[in-house]
């Protein structure tokens, strides 16, 4: 009977939170494997991260079923499913980000190669931050150094896109459609962090939403 | 015959009308099923009707009544809840039997006011404990959820919603059914014990048929309010009920958790609380009693002239 489901002390919550720790799992690995792809030039990877992105769907439909069945108060499960919906946008940008790559079919600049493989490490470690923030919203640690961390690299971020585009500006496209592509590689390649933090901010409003 | 059946229909609304009071925010959060809802209700409404005597006691000794004027009293307060249900006014039950005790009782000069002027003070004082007490548990809560953390803070608001819900059940049994019932006790038509399993199949089979309507309008209406909040009015209402059915008194849930929340939004700022509802709260605490008064007054006088 749901009634003592629910009194052997929130099992269902408890595979919710695995289920959200497995997503930010997934969204690391994706961020490592798109990291090592854009390093090596390798296409398989990319594809990888494509795969990824799909395991990500499964995660978010497992978590949403979880969470309209019941687990946790309504006052939380709002936030929650978007916290789901936010960490599964991350990996949607990241297979975007892939198809891009995969669509330009040309090699990078080796500088704005090497801006996007800063931009790529700079997102594998904020990742991590939102694994450790989600960690900490759980054991009751403070959140606020890790969120201050995530929106300093997110800053950190921005001022790489500035570079690249005004390296961008000053590099002569074949067509219209490589001048967009490269363009919208390089725009969801930036906006991954921005998610990371829109996610990062989820956490924290989940942390007051019952106090 | 006739009487123990309003009695029973009486039963039937409170249990219609009260199931919202215990879980209207646990079904309406989706914590609980209606289902499991009902059970606890049938539990621990039964167990509270079994256990506390005292409500119906101090309820029967109000004023000596006879089958005929306990059939007025009875008709005056099911006719009272049920208009109150129709035009959603909110009337105790308490105060629709009460009120027309003492009127059939002022009617034939059996009234014993030293038993009604406690029953008033303890109407007046119940809400207002009600308001303290949700002040104190929300002060208390607020400090002891910002140490935990937050899945740790979900989890205690779950079993305390539980825990307010169950204790709000065994109030409804043990004070709101006892005082329903306490007419046809105090009479002698029924024993005790056979009033208490009647009404508490009356009460379940009112929570089981319309319950889920109320429980509905109640849990979507409630969710503006925040958790802790919630909680806080309804474990206070709860608490402060069952010590007034402790003292034998007969109390409102409703007026006990309207006590907690206005105490909740006090301590948030007086902008909080909706003064306009609480004016018509007020208004019909004073009204609703002196109606079934009336009532039942003008009926047992012209059963007198009549006989």
């Amino acid at each position: 009977m749901r009634l003592f489901r629910r009194l052997s002390f929130g099992r269902t919550e408890k595979e919710v939170i695995e289920l959200f720790r497995e997503h930010l799992n997934t969204v690391k690995m994706a961020c490592e494997v798109f990291l090592i792809a854009l390093e090596t030039d390798d296409k398989g990877l990319f594809n990888q991260v494509c795969e990824l992105e799909k395991t990500g769907d499964r995660l978010r439909r497992e978590i949403a079923l979880k969470l309209y069945g019941g687990a946790f108060l309504p006052a939380m499960r709002g936030t929650l499913y978007k916290l789901a919906e936010t960490v599964d946008e991350i990996l949607d940008m990241l297979e975007d980000t892939a198809i891009d790559y995969l669509r330009l079919n040309l090699h990078l600049e080796e500088d704005i190669r090497e801006m996007c493989v800063r931009v790529a490490k700079i997102n594998v470690k904020m990742s991590n931050d939102l694994i450790e923030a989600f960690n900490a919203l759980r054991s009751g640690d403070s959140l606020e150094n890790r969120t201050v961390k995530i929106r300093a690299r997110e800053r950190e971020i921005d001022v790489l896109r500035n570079r690249i585009y005004e390296k961008l500006v000053r590099r002569n496209v074949d067509s219209y459609w490589e001048g967009k592509i490269l363009s919208d590689f390089i725009d969801h390649l930036v906006y991954v962090s921005d998610i990371i933090e829109d996610a990062a901010d989820l956490i924290q409003i989940l942390n007051v939403s019952l106090r | 015959m006739l009487s123990e059946v309003v009695a029973s229909i009486i039963a039937f609304s409170i249990g219609s009308n009260n199931t919202s009071n215990a879980f209207g925010v646990s079904v309406g959060c989706g914590v609980l099923s209606f289902r499991s809802a009902l059970i606890l209700i049938g539990v621990f409404v039964t167990l509270g009707s079994l256990t506390q005597r005292k409500v119906m006691e101090t309820v029967g000794s109000i004023a000596h009544l006879n089958g005929e004027l306990v059939l007025i009293v009875l008709v005056v307060s099911a006719v009272m809840i049920v208009l109150a249900n129709v035009k959603k006014l909110p009337v105790s039950s308490h105060q629709a039997i009460i009120g027309s005790i003492v009127g059939a009782g002022v009617a034939t000069g059996s009234a014993r006011f030293g038993i009604l002027a406690s029953i008033v003070l303890s109407w007046v004082l119940s809400p207002a404990g009600a308001l303290l007490l949700a002040i104190l548990i929300y002060s208390a809560l607020e400090k002891v959820v910002s140490e935990l953390p937050v899945f740790s803070v979900e989890r205690l608001l779950y079993l305390m919603l539980i825990l307010s819900g169950v204790l709000v059940a065994y109030n409804t049994g043990a004070n709101e059914l006892a005082a329903a019932l306490a007419p046809v006790v105090s009479a002698g038509m029924l024993p005790p014990l056979e009033a208490t399993l009647i009404g508490s199949a009356s009460l379940f089979a009112g929570a089981a048929l319309l319950g889920g309507r109320v429980v509905e309008t109640v849990g979507k209406g409630i969710t503006n309010l925040d958790p802790l909040s919630g909680f806080s009015a309804q474990l206070s209402a709860g608490i402060t009920v069952l010590l007034f059915t402790f003292l034998g008194m007969p109390v409102s849930t409703t007026y006990c958790l309207v006590g907690g929340i206005v105490g909740v939004g006090l301590l948030k700022g007086v902008r909080a609380v909706r003064v306009n509802l609480i004016k018509r709260i007020v208004s019909m605490w004073v009204v609703a009693p002196l109606l079934a008064f009336s009532a039942s007054y003008l009926l047992t006088i012209a059963l007198t002239v009549w006989t």
